[in-house]
Formats: C-alpha cells, structure tokens, sequence
C-alpha cells in the first residue's frame, strides 16, 4: 500500500475534499491553518490554492467544498474568518463573500446534491448558527429559526434533497432538523448528555432505508434508523477519541459500508455499524485524524485522504 | 325597555315539558342563523349595525360573531337556550379560532334527538353519562387518525380552508412552515393595501431607548456588535450603581453594553453617554418591557438565559456593586429603537436554553386557561429565536381590522393543527366516527346507552349534512354514496365529487375537531339535565342586535 506524507500541506488540516471527477483529473483540496491547499495528483504534493490572494491567502481556512456538478461549473467554495470564498476554475482565482460581522468561524461547508439547479449550500458557523445561499455563494442569509444551540460544529444534507429539503447540524449540545432547506429548525431528540457531534452522516435513501450516524467529541458513534426519533450507540469513545469524520457507502444499505476516524485511528464497519474494526494504517501516526475523504467512494482498494491536526495528509 | 327593581324580584319558573321546548328554541334561532356559515362555500348573514337602522348592516360569516351579536331573544324562556350556544360557540372560536359552525350542527341535534328521547320515557341523566362515554371513544377515534402536517403546502391549504383568502393563505402558510407552533407572529396594521411579511432575527422585545439623546442624530436604529448585556428589571438613580458594570464591560473586552432597566435617572444617562464614543464603545439603556411584575420578571429570567447573564431582579433585592464580568451576558449583535430592543446571536449556555424551553412546552401544555397557555407561547416563541411580523393592510380601518381579526384567527388554527394533526376535512372525519357509535349501539347494554349512540352518530353526520346542503347538493344522494365509500372519504364540494379528502389535500385540524365534539358534546349532555327554567319574569333591558 503506497502511503506517502505529503509535506506542503505544513499545518492542521481542517477538512478535506476531492473533485467528483477524481479518478480523471486526481484533484482534491485541503484546507488548513494556513490556507488551501490544491494537488492535482491524487495527494501526493500540494500547492496554496489562495496563491492569486498574495499575503491575503495566508489565512486560516477551516472548510472546503467542491459542487456536486463540479465538471461543468468547475467550483469550489472555502470557508475563512468571517466569509466564504468561491472559485470557478477548479481553485485558481477566488471571488469573496462576507458573512455579517461581527466575523463568524465558519466550521463546515455543505453543498445541495442538487445544486446545478437550486444553487443552494450552507455554512455552518461555531458563533451564528447556520448561513444559508441560495445565489451560488454571492449572498449568505442566518438562517436559525428553532436552532437553539447556535454553535455549529458540522452538517448533514440528505441526498434526496431536491424532494426533502432536508438537513441535519450538529451542535455543541445535540442535533437539530430542517425539514425545509434550513428555514426552520428542529430539536432531534439526541442525548444531550452525548454531545458536543462533530459529524454527521447521512445513509440511504427517504424513508425506512435511511440511517443517521452522529460521532461525537468524546462518546462514539451513535446511529438512528428512525430519523434521529432514537439513537443507538454504536461505538463507544472517550476524550481522547473525538469522531471528527464519518463516511458511509453512497450504496447503502445494499453496501453497509462506514469508515470513521476515531482520535488517531480510522475505524471501518462492513455491517453499518453493528461491529467496527480498525484499520492498519502503514505508519501509525500519534496526533489525531481531523477528516477523511474517499475521492472515487468507500471500497476496498479505492483512495483516501486523511487529514492530520499537525499538519499533512495521508494518502492510502 | 328598562323594568324597575320590583319587576326584578319576580321570577318565572318554567316545568317540564316547556323548559325542553323553550330552550331548544332558543339554541334553534341561533344555530339556524350560524348554520349557512359552515363549509367552503358559506354565505353571509347580515346583523344589524349596532349604531342603528341608518347604517350598513355588517356581513358576516364567522359562527361565533354572529351569535355574539345576539345579545338577548324577546323569548325569555327561549332566551336561556340561545345564550348557552352563544356561550359555547364563543368559547370554541376563542379557544381553538374555529369550529363554531361545526359544534353548533353537532349541539343542535345531539338537545334535539336527546329531547325527544326523554319525552318519550329516557332517563336524562343515564343518556348524559353514555353521551359522555360515547364523546371519549370519538376524540380517541379522531386522534388516531391524526396525521401531522408537514410542509408549506400543506399548512396553506389548511389556512385556505379557514380564512378562504388565498393571498392571506399562502403568507401563513409560509410563516407557519417557518415559525412552527410556538413560533412568534405579530399581526400588525399595514401601510399598503395587502398583506406583508417580514422576518427579524433573533428575540426583541417592546420596550426601546429609556433616553433619545443616546440614539445619534439622523438614525432611527442602533446597533452594537459584541455587546455586554447588563440583565435586570432594576431602577437605576445613582450613577455609582452603574460603575463596575462599566468597569466588566471593559474588562470583558466587550464592544458595547446594554443596560436594560424598569427606568434611570439623567444622571445614568449621562453616564452612558460620556462613556460612548461614536465609532468605538458605545452604551445604551433601554426600557425592560411591561408594567405587569410577573411578565417582567419571566422577560429578565429568559433575556438571562439567552445571553448568560446573571439576573439582577427588583424583588429579590438584587443589587450592582458586587457585580463580576461574569454576571454580565453576551450577545453576538444587539439593537434599540424608541419602540424597541433586541439581540441576536445569544451567547448563553444552549443546555440551559434548551432545558428552559423544554420546561416552558411542560407548562403550556399543562395550563388550563387561554390567557396562560398564550403568554407561555409567546415565552417559548421569543426564545426560538426569531420572528415574522405580518402587515395587514386594507382600504379602510374597518376592512383591516377584519382581516386582521381573521388573520389571528387562522394562527390559531394553524398552531393547534403544527401541534397535533390534521383529519381529513369537510366533515368527513366526523362523518367516519361513525362506526364508533354503531359498534357502540352493538355492544349497548340498555335503551339509554343504545339512544346515546343513535344520537351521537346523527350529530357526527350533520356537519357533512350542512356543507353538503349549503354548496346547493342533494344530500341524500351523496350520503348514499358515502356509506360505500372507505373511511377518510367525503364530498369534495368544489368538484362535486365523492373523494379521498386527505389525498386532495382537504383537511381539518384534528384540535379543532376534538374541541368542537367535546364542547358539543359535554354542553348538550348538561343542557338535557336541565328540567327546570328560573328567570326574572320581565327582563332588565331587551335589545337584539
């Protein structure tokens, strides 16, 4: 297994993404203590992808996301103190837009599956709750309405959304549901006592299919198979195992496929869930795993991108 | 007509059988004259206008204002049935904003049918106590074919089939989609002749600047960003007071403070402003709402729980000089006008947040009465975290207040309905309660249990009956073809066909249904208890309007 540390990315990775044309043009993004970062061979060397900002592009950058219809539209979207920034060219050139002051800390980007139409994505912000743009970026509106808990740790669109509308954040004390693009919130009745979430998955299509997974600061992995009315913990977890990333197979449930970065160690389920194993990595790293992206999708052989909270991301 | 104080102390007592006969006149004249109202398609009654005969009669077609309207029956006998209906349709509108037309039908047949069972030999009190039985089968029955409702389509359709103007609909059904059951929708008077909305963000309250020298000149509004709140309902004289908070304020490396307080001297004011610098730090006091004490004092306990402040309340002999940079809350953004102030991006602990509202759905759920139920809404609506103010608008005062009252009414519906469900509408639900009372008259163990359900199931047909009637259709023909219909079926009114009333998106607040069978049920069953009628033989003043 070829598992080389990329050495440009010189800081704490925030998150990681991949452009959905992957397996074509081997591009993917990272964002970091200072700044994005850009490799357009699959992880393996990284470049500033901010570099056309000049001394503005050194800045902390804790989110990033490609569109889903990236291969046309070719845009990205990176989230910065007080703003998110959107490129049309696959990460060369950047236009701002601003979130209203005083400046808030954007913690996740979400984009609408459906977004070559609704032009929809949301940021998640640790101060004002949840931003919402329906205008590809341009313009960002608070929308909070039933979000009592304003410190929003990551987010959670469901695949269907063009017909639901629906979405789920995590918060500092639980999760909340929008049921109608974010206009309106709702309590999920999520143990209190479980939280601060820091991620969240959504698996399967609407209806009985569809699982929720919750990984939380220092308490595992929960998961709800009845949209979040109950939550069944699935893997337990202590304080110095934070679940900072979740992913499911887009086959679920026909593939009951979840990997998950647990502290410092990436752990795999093949039955959704129920038992976990965890994963060889080639060089056990000691610092903790911050996201993971599965560029061409989970399966066994494919790639991933683990970012790391000092700086570098693993390539497997 | 006045009578004098010795026509009072004469009293008429009317026995059986005219006491019957008189009181259901008088429910006859006032479910008679409500009776058009119900259904998609109603028509209007025109009431004399309290202001004379030279005015424009007004038109109505709300069940429940026109037996308002009623004030007394020239009948005294018959006088004491037409003010226990009108008390009863009041009471159901000013409970569930709906519903009148609908209890009126069901409380006219059940005293009927009832009346002549007991002439004919029953046993009053038995028949009251199985109509109360058969009343929590059919509310069971209703409950269990409640179906949330889900989506800004739907909640627009629902509102459609209340207020029946679909510019009216269609805002509330947006709002409500936002807002949700508890959230907070101030109705206000419009500059524009149609209807507005808007969303604030955050919480405010009434209550703006206690001083207009700290707004600067030309702006109507301030605003301050990273603010200190100083939470309390206090009145602040000396300026002493009203130092350490300032010295917190800089000590928490806070933008601005905002003081909120019952009322201040000149001297704070002065205070604040010398410590304001136009572009920098910047401190306002403003009004803490209400003169009631107990609603400010829920006002500065939940304002306390939203910023993370501590409360420093009037009663509890609170006081500032041992105040910490701690005890001060914090909000993201906060803002004042004359009129009013509010924050957003509150900096309290969400545990706590969360907790306080789930303890106040607790208590709205619990209270018994209208008003309290109200203010907790209100308390829960405020601490969700934002608000939509609807702007009715109209050509004239009177044409706005009508829309305004209609409005608030449909809220009231709509909240009932986010909060427990929706039935299939236009009487069909009731129409399909039906096979509890047959079941009921299977299984009945005397005459007056089986009478019971008769009559019940004739009162959970006669709401379809009336709409069925007043959209102008052959009653019989339709109900022929309901009996084969499946359960949740009725007549589609506008189509003029037999159809699955949910899938068509007809639909009903299961509250409002629950309400009216209980109200008509529970006053019918005491109305037939009532053997014997005492009133003053001539009455003080007659007017009927």
């Amino acid at each position: 297994m070829n598992q080389p540390r990329a050495t440009v990315v010189p800081d704490g990775v925030y998150a990681l993404t991949a452009s959905p044309e992957f397996a074509r043009d081997a591009l993917c993004f990272a964002a970091a203590e200072s700044g994005l970062y850009r490799s357009t061979d699959g992880g393996l060397t990284w470049e500033p992808a901010f570099a056309s900002l000049g001394e503005a592009g050194l800045t902390l950058t804790t989110a990033v996301a490609v569109s889903p219809s990236f291969k046309s539209d070719r845009t990205v979207f990176a989230a910065v103190p007080g703003g998110v920034l959107r490129s049309y060219d696959r990460g060369q050139t950047w236009y701002s837009a601003f979130l209203p002051t005083p400046p808030p800390l954007v913690s996740a980007l979400a984009v609408s599956p459906n977004y070559a139409e609704d032009g929809t994505l949301f940021a998640a912000t640790l101060d004002d709750g949840v931003y919402r743009s329906a205008d590809r970026g341009v313009r960002w509106v608070a929308y909070n309405f039933g979000l009592l808990d304003l410190h929003v740790t990551c987010l959670a669109v469901s695949p269907d959304y063009a017909d639901d509308e629906t979405l789920f954040s995590g918060t500092e004390s639980g999760i909340f549901e929008s049921t109608n693009g974010a206009r309106a919130w709702r309590e999920v009745d999520f143990p209190m006592e479980y939280a601060p979430v820091l991620s969240l998955a959504i698996a399967g299509r609407r209806g009985e299919d569809r699982v929720i997974f919750a990984g939380t600061e220092s308490a595992g992995i929960f998961r709800s198979g009845d949209a979040g009315c109950t939550w069944q913990q699935i893997l337990s977890g202590d304080e110095s195992s934070p679940v900072n990333a979740i992913l499911v197979s887009s086959d679920y449930p026909s593939e009951r496929l979840v990997l998950a970065v647990n502290g410092s160690v990436l752990v795999i389920s093949q039955d959704g869930g129920n038992t976990w194993a965890e994963s060889p990595l080639k060089h056990p790293v000691t610092e903790m795993l911050t996201s993971v992206a599965a560029p061409a999708g989970l399966g066994a052989g494919r790639p991933l991108l683990i970012g790391l909270s000092e700086g570098g991301v693993l390539c497997i | 007509m006045t009578g004098t104080a010795a026509d009072q102390r004469y009293r008429q007592v009317v026995l059986q059988p005219e006491s019957y006969h008189a009181v259901l006149r008088g429910i006859e004249q006032i479910v008679a004259a409500v009776r058009p109202t119900l259904g998609p398609r109603p028509r209007f009654v025109a009431v004399e206008s309290p202001s004379g005969r030279n005015f424009l009669p007004e038109r109505l077609d709300n069940a429940a204002t026109i037996a308002r309207r009623v004030i007394a029956l020239a009948d005294r006998d018959a006088d004491m049935g037409a003010m226990l209906v009108r008390h009863l349709l009041w009471r159901q509108t000013e409970r569930n904003g709906d519903g009148a037309a609908t209890t009126a039908v069901m409380f006219h047949i059940i005293v009927a049918e009832g009346i002549r069972y007991v002439a004919s030999g029953g046993n009053a009190m038995l028949l009251r106590r199985h109509l109360e039985r058969g009343m929590r089968l059919i509310l069971d029955r209703l409950a269990e074919m409640a179906r949330p409702v889900k989506g800004k389509a739907q909640v627009t359709r629902l509102a459609q089939s209340i207020c029946y103007d679909r510019e009216m609909s269609g805002l509330l059904g947006e709002i409500f989609d936002i807002v949700g059951e508890y959230g907070h929708l101030e109705i206000r008077t419009g500059q524009s002749r149609g209807l507005e909305r808007e969303y604030v963000e955050g919480l405010y309250w009434d209550g703006g600047l206690l001083a207009r020298s700290m707004l600067p000149e030309g702006t109507p509004r301030l605003e301050i960003e990273n603010a200190a709140i100083l939470v309390t309902n206090l009145d602040l004289k000396a300026p002493q007071d009203l130092v350490p908070t300032l010295q917190a304020t800089m000590a928490a490396n806070r933008k601005g403070l905002v003081v909120t307080a019952r009322e201040i001297s000149t001297d704070i004011v002065a205070l604040l402003k010398a410590n304001t610098h136009p572009g920098g730090f910047q401190a306002i006091a403003v009004k803490i709402p209400t003169v009631d004490v107990n609603l400010q004092a829920e006002t500065v306990m939940d304002l306390g729980v939203v910023t993370g402040g501590r409360t420093f309340v009037r009663d509890s002999g609170d006081r500032l000089l041992d105040l910490t940079p701690a005890d001060l809350g914090h909000a993201r953004r906060a803002w004042a006008d004359m009129n009013h102030f509010g924050i957003s991006g509150g900096q309290g602990d969400p545990r706590v947040l969360r907790q306080r509202v789930a303890e106040l759905r607790r208590v709205f759920h619990a209270a018994r009465d209208v008003e309290s139920r109200e203010r907790v809404r209100k308390r829960i609506g405020k601490l969700m975290g934002g608000a939509a103010i609807m702007h009715v608008g109209g050509l004239h005062e009177v044409e706005i207040n009508a829309r305004k009252e209609i409005a608030e009414r449909t809220a009231t519906v709509l909240r009932n309905a986010l909060r427990e469900g929706v039935v299939a509408g236009g009487g069909a639900a009731l129409f399909a309660c039906q096979d509890v009372c047959r079941q009921g008259q299977e299984q009945a163990m005397g005459p007056d249990e089986r009478a019971a359900y008769r009559i019940l199931e004739l009162a959970l047909a006669a709401p379809l009956r009336t709409i069925i009637e007043n959209a102008g259709y052959d009653t019989s023909h339709v109900l022929a073809e309901l009996q084969f219909a499946e359960s949740g079926w009725g007549f589609d009114v506008e189509t003029g066909r037999v159809t699955d009333m949910l899938a068509a998106g007809i639909i009903d607040s299961v509250a409002v249904l629950r309400a009216a069978v209980s109200n008509a049920i529970s006053t019918a069953a005491l109305a037939l208890t009532m053997d014997v009628l005492v009133h003053s033989k001539r009455p003080e003043t007659r007017y009927n309007t």
